[in-house]
């Protein structure tokens, strides 16, 4: 386990928008802070003798290792004549067992690009174990514990690990990072997997730099404080250029904003199963710049509206800029306007065109990384250049579409009150047909049909770029389903053992899914696996329909047989028939529930049974079940029925309506399940009647 | 208007297709995502410490499920092994031209976080020609000059399955005065060429005929057991200034011990505390114990592996003051505290893993990737002479327990006289136990509540230590739940407790559960398989001829015993019939019996046993061991009948 530090917020927010809709949020009012800023509650290289007692650390008794204080600061200060953000970070961790030995050894991500970098100063550490003699010896972080990796051309990794760590010890280190990244910036983290008994963040910003910032979880502050400093900074300021370049020296006194938030007792976060990502759920505060207000200057609004955004976006070399550049595709889309009179029937063509020209390579983006040309060559690029590529070629094709940025599900959520470009990292196509639904397109899936967005993208909302106004939002909420069908036609034979037929069907998400699994697998490996999990089934003949044509469900048929359970020829037969057909588990596996239930899409499950009896033989049939989970999520239907007197028909039918359900609704979500699985046990009794 | 485009015609004559795809023989193409088309590794020994190796390699990937294995290519480097280039081409089915890789599109990355290690220099170059279309085809060269000689390149042209080859070479020329040593694994006949030798040097030269794809079955050895393969290695070798043989395990072992030699000393204060021991404890296996729980109390595993520290070790200093270190210097470290305390130790290497092949043992070479200490304990009064294995990377394994990590196989003692192969501690049956004790209180709804006590002793326990050890209580609950094959229920109270014998660690798990629907409600009566959670699944069924060996899982010993409580109301109306099984491949018996108090107890009890020890058996066996499953799933799956008692 290697505790991979999140990243400091190098960036403070000048002003705070609070009450972000997606969490339930309690963050308490902002008060104005005291003149005299308050102290740091912890000094470096002074620990609380109390913390290296064994006892009374946290709620949470479970702890491997709990965070005492992880409290930063940052600040806009001058180095070397230049303008910089200066974040000292001190963070305080109490080891409580051994397998805590792991936050003992962190990283610390360094990012460089073009003239902007970070850099890593002054790092300290000390570790402090008292002995069985009550002595505390504390031994210091050297150079042999330190190490730092070039991970990737834009990356580099300073790592280090804390001498002599044991059980009960208490970890401290800190560390300076020093930054020109001013409109590039991640956020402050107040949360960890072990629990945060402080967590704390100052920012002191000359009035110059106006950012956003965002904060959003499910913690309260216990302070969250907002007031007025100053800072002295000797600027070099250069005019001219070439050898008549002369600089000089200036020194500027401003007002500075301070801001001051903590979270005290954070307890430890959790993944769950069906989360989007885990920086959805943590207590944390983003930022972006949002104008610049130099002495002498006008005012420069970076991002005050979504109108800007997209004029900003559409101006760009890496987006607007590069769907202009696009005469090349001409020659291989003009035909495609005549073939394709149908909007919707050219849209889909078009794409397939991007899709057989270009492949995805995994990365998600909204900027290209060169002109579109260049992917149409390599035949090979991330989302932003297989998608923009996908716009350029729908105008050739003459359709007018828009790009539509998002965020993708592991990227996290965005928020709809304020347009930060931060927030994204994907773009789609939209078609727009007056009187008809939105038409979103994605060309990075090749399994998928036209008009249907990869489930990666399945994150509620997206935002238009248009030229010359606001845009609008567009729900990603997709109309197609993960929808699973199964028909089964059985026979029982006198003895017990079944014969029959089963004709498969899987529709939207879930036809991708069987495709892709059939493409790794191949046909018989697949069917072999679907017969493996069914103790005694045989499957004699199988046959697939509809692999190739995406924009269909994709079939498959079977036939099936199953030797009888006894070898005698008994009064009574209990036949669990739909069991083997069903979900068989919960997926809802565990009792408690902290954050909502995101699916991102609209399911369905039926099962449809008729079986034929031997002569002489009748059943009992079940009773009937219909269950509705509230505020139309969904439902659960159960019948059974004997359309003669020897046959008996079995319906299960799940529907699940809501893309996300609610922590609170997690439980009426298991229990259907329940019942579901209860009611696909329950055993049919056929009797002889002779 | 017309001379450019004549022009263009004269100039761009198409050149000859490279490789089209319906090329290739439709046999090679069945269950094939790709067809290496050409597979060529030269491997040129420059001296003892430098060898070339440079690899041609042309893949037609044919769907799309080939593309991301074989439309790429990542090459590692370090400070001890370099790329000397790396090019690319791609072609479409037709053979024409597409791409050239250009070196702006190689991507270059550290690997240092990969396998949990803190210090590495190991980095990779990587490009991607993966394409829109399927088929097309791929072309890499690259040459790498490695200075690290311990290690000889492998040739294994058919590495994975749904991987089909038109043909592969290797060739390998070395000095003479530097003979080259080799073992080959199922080559076929005519696949080696007479070596050929001039005045100065010798060249081998092997090669693959083409082969159809081959697809993994359950229960098989590893491919890489399976597949063709030459393994090479140097007679004489040198890294970094410190040459050594490879002749035997023994001149190996001698290396690795030289290169550690002197490292050993530590802190006299250190010394001085180990030495006391030897008044306090005289006991020498007691003394060992407290040895490693002072290590394991002060120390912690962090990985630090930088050229030639991959095998050397870190001075036992280091780790004094530290209080961390690799395999290599922890084992060092203890080495030395034990020497302190008058047990002198060894270093041993070993290539540990649960999946880790064992040592070829006829083909000394470097195939180790771990480092253990090994502990021989004279007899003394009546205690017989006894070895102990000791493991110290972890802080909390048990004293002298291998396991499945380091278990069940060979290691290379590294000792003053050099190296000599042993075995590790092998762990049968009686040390991969689990012994389960349920109560179940049914109710009429076939819904119950139940207390389930299982015993995980050795190696069944191994992944529930670590989860005793790592994970705190909600993550604990967690992994039971996720693990436990019910459809649906609810874990009402969960406990791990370490629980040991006198010679195996063991974990206690204590669970309450809530469960629906373990029971089939049909009409009047209740249905239940007894066996709730010790059911062995079948095999799948068998598709077309078994092909490949049989590999059986480490034998192992499974109990259950359920006390089934009868909901009021209901009576039995069947009971399971007893069932007694008795194969090379395990011992079976499972009985239900009623209770003179009314409850029902059903025993089950799997001994799972390895005919042929851990060696594989013939493919045509596997339809025998097949019906012993199946026959076990059987009897696994015996339902009680209760009846509502007419009231």
């Amino acid at each position: 386990m290697v505790w991979i530090n999140r990243r400091l917020a190098w960036l403070a927010g000048s002003w705070l928008c609070l009450g972000l809709g997606t969490g339930p949020l309690v963050a308490g009012a902002q008060t104005a802070a005291p003149k005299q800023a308050p102290p740091l509650p912890l000094r470096f290289g002074q620990p609380d003798p109390a913390d290296l007692e064994a006892q009374g650390f946290v709620a949470d008794s479970g702890a491997v290792a709990v965070v005492l204080y992880d409290v930063g600061q940052s600040r806009f200060a001058s180095a070397a004549g230049h303008m910089a953000i200066v974040t000292e970070r001190i963070t305080r961790i109490k080891i409580l067992k051994k397998a805590g030995y792991g936050y003992a050894t962190v990283e610390v991500p360094l990012y460089h690009q073009g003239e902007s970098s970070e850099k890593l100063s002054n790092l300290r550490g000390f570790t402090y174990v008292r002995g069985g003699d009550g002595q505390v010896t504390k031994t210091k972080l050297d150079a042999s514990g330190e190490f730092e990796e070039k991970r990737t051309d834009k990356l580099k990794v300073h790592k280090f690990t804390l001498p002599n760590v044991q059980e009960g010890a208490v970890i401290e280190y800190a560390y300076t990072v020093t930054s020109t990244f001013f409109s590039n910036f991640q956020s402050w983290t107040f949360q960890s997997e072990i629990p945060v008994r402080w967590s704390e963040y100052r920012t002191s910003i000359p009035q110059v730099y106006h950012y956003k910032a965002l904060y959003q979880g499910y913690l309260p502050f216990a302070v969250n404080e907002l007031g007025v400093g100053s800072v002295n900074m000797v600027l070099e300021n250069t005019s001219g250029s070439g050898m008549t370049a002369t600089s000089q020296s200036q020194s500027l006194s401003m007002s500075t904003e301070q801001h001051r938030w903590v979270i005290r007792n954070a307890p430890a976060f959790r993944e769950e199963p069906y989360l989007t990502t885990a920086n959805d759920y943590l207590a944390r505060i983003t930022f972006e710049l949002a104008g610049v207000q130099m002495p002498n200057e006008q005012y420069r609004d970076l991002t005050d509206s979504w109108t800007k955004k997209n004029k900003t976006l559409l101006s760009d070399e890496f987006f607007g800029q590069a769907l202009g550049h696009a005469g090349f595709l001409a020659d291989a889309v003009r035909p495609l306007v005549a073939q394709y009179p149908d909007p919707a029937a050219r849209a889909a063509a078009v794409r397939e065109l991007v899709l057989k020209s270009v492949k995805y390579d995994g990365t998600n983006r909204y900027h290209a990384t060169g002109p579109l040309k260049k992917a149409y060559e390599l035949h090979r690029g991330t989302a932003a250049d297989v998608n923009l590529l996908l716009i350029a070629a729908l105008r050739q094709a003459e359709l007018p579409a828009q790009p539509v940025i998002l965020s993708t599900r592991a990227h996290g959520r965005v928020s709809q009150d304020y347009p930060l470009l931060e927030q994204f990292n994907y773009v789609v196509a939209l078609l727009e047909t007056p009187g008809q639904p939105d038409l979103l397109l994605d060309a990075t899936e090749p399994l998928l049909p036209a008009g249907v967005l990869p489930r990666r993208c399945l994150s509620r909302i997206g935002h238009t770029v248009v030229e010359g106004g606001e845009g609008r939002w567009v729900s990603l909420t997709p109309t197609r389903r993960y929808t699973h069908l199964q028909n089964i036609h059985l026979t029982l034979h006198a003895p017990g053992n079944l014969t029959g037929e089963v004709q498969e069907e899987y529709g939207g998400y879930a036809a991708q899914e069987a495709r892709e699994q059939v493409q790794q697998l191949g046909e018989k490996k697949y069917v072999t696996q679907l017969a493996a999990v069914h103790s005694g089934w045989e499957v004699p003949a199988y046959t697939f329909s509809g692999l190739a044509t995406v924009d269909q469900p994709l079939a498959l048929r079977y036939e099936l047989q199953q030797p009888a359970a006894a070898a005698n020829n008994p009064q009574e037969l209990y036949l669990k028939l739909l069991e083997p057909f069903g979900e068989r588990r919960n997926p809802f596996r565990h009792a408690q529930r902290s954050y909502p239930v995101d699916i991102g899409l609209a399911q369905q499950e039926i099962i449809m049974l008729t079986l034929t009896l031997p002569p002489g033989y009748v059943a009992d049939l079940p009773k009937a079940a219909n269950l509705l989970l509230p505020e139309q999520g969904g439902r659960y239907l159960y019948q059974a029925s004997a359309p003669t007197p020897t046959t008996v028909q079995l319906t299960s039918r799940l529907t699940l309506d809501k893309p996300v359900y609610s922590a609170d609704e997690y439980h009426t979500l298991r229990e259907l399940y329940r019942q579901l699985l209860a009611k696909q046990a329950e055993a049919l009794v056929v009797r002889k009647t002779q | 208007m017309l001379l450019p485009i004549f022009s263009s015609l004269v100039l761009l004559a198409p050149p000859a297709p490279k490789y089209p795809a319906d090329a290739i023989a439709p046999a090679l193409r069945e269950n094939a995502h790709a067809v290496v088309r050409a597979y060529d590794k030269t491997v040129v020994v420059k001296s003892a410490s430098q060898l070339v190796e440079t690899v041609h390699r042309v893949v037609t990937v044919l769907d799309e499920a080939g593309s991301d294995d074989y439309g790429q290519l990542m090459v590692d480097y370090s400070s001890l092994r370099h790329i000397s280039y790396m090019r690319g081409a791609v072609y479409d089915a037709q053979g024409q031209l597409l791409h050239q890789l250009r070196p702006a599109e190689i991507h270059d990355q550290g690997l240092g976080d990969a396998g949990g290690s803190f210090m590495r220099d190991l980095r990779m170059r990587y490009a991607d020609l993966r394409q829109p279309t399927t088929p097309y085809t791929v072309e890499f060269d690259y040459e790498i000059v490695s200075e690290n000689t311990l290690f000889y390149p492998d040739w294994r042209p058919q590495a994975d399955e749904n991987l089909a080859i038109e043909g592969a070479t290797l060739q390998v020329t070395t000095p003479t005065a530097l003979p080259l040593r080799f073992e080959e694994q199922h080559l076929p006949a005519g696949a080696a060429s007479a070596p050929v030798a001039t005045a100065t040097q010798t060249t081998y030269r092997w090669q693959l005929p083409a082969a159809p794809a081959v697809e993994e079955e359950p229960l098989a050895p590893s491919l890489a057991e399976q597949q063709p393969d030459v393994h090479l290695a140097p007679a004489t070798f040198e890294v970094q200034g410190h040459a050594g043989s490879l002749a035997s395990w023994q001149s190996l072992g001698q290396w690795v011990y030289q290169l550690g030699q002197g490292r050993d000393a530590l802190p006299p204060a250190l010394t001085a505390r180990m030495a006391q021991l030897l008044t306090t404890t005289p006991d020498p296996r007691e003394r060992a114990r407290k040895v490693y729980e002072f290590l394991q109390g002060s120390t912690r595993y962090i990985s630090v592996q930088l050229g030639l520290g991959g095998w050397q070790t870190a001075p036992a200093t280091s780790v004094a003051t530290g209080g961390y270190g690799d395999c290599k210097a922890l084992s060092n470290y203890t080495c030395a505290l034990l020497k302190a305390a008058g047990l002198p130790a060894y270093v041993a290497l070993v290539g540990a893993g649960a999946e880790h092949p064992d040592v070829r043992v006829n083909f000394p070479s470097s195939q180790f990737n771990h480092a253990i200490l090994c502990l021989p304990l004279a007899a003394h009064g009546t205690v017989a002479a006894d070895t102990v294995w000791l493991e110290c990377t972890s802080q909390t394994e048990a004293f002298g327990y291998m396991g499945s990590f380091t278990g069940n196989r060979h290691a290379l003692l590294l000792t003053p006289e050099g190296g000599r192969l042993v075995a590790t501690p092998r762990y049968g049956a009686q040390a991969n136990s689990q012994l389960r004790r349920t109560d179940l209180w049914l109710d009429a709804s076939g819904g119950a509540k139940a207390t389930v006590r299982t015993r995980r002793l050795g190696l069944a326990q191994d992944d529930y230590a670590q989860l005793l050890q790592e994970a705190d209580p909600v993550a604990q609950k967690k992994y039971v739940g996720n693990h436990l094959r019910l459809g649906h229920f609810t874990i009402t109270s969960l406990r791990l407790a370490a629980a040991p014998t006198s010679t195996l660690p063991g974990v206690v798990e204590t669970m309450g559960l809530e469960l629906a629907s373990v029971g089939t409600v049909a009409g009047r009566r209740l249905l239940l398989t007894p066996n709730l959670l010790g059911r062995l699944g079948t095999l799948p069924a068998q598709v077309g001829p078994r092909l490949t060996p049989l590999a059986l899982p480490t034998p192992g010993l499974y109990q259950d015993t359920v006390r089934l409580h009868v909901p009021t109301g209901f009576r039995v109306e069947n009971l399971p019939l007893p069932t007694q099984l008795t194969t090379a491949y395990g011992v079976y018996s499972s009985a239900c019996t009623t209770l003179p108090d009314g409850t029902l107890q059903y025993v089950r009890q799997l001994e799972t046993r390895r005919p042929a020890g851990g060696a594989p058996l013939p493919a045509a066996r596997y339809a025998e061991y097949q019906e012993f499953r199946r026959k076990v799933s059987h009897a696994d799956n015996a339902q009680v009948v209760l009846v509502k008692t007419d009231a």
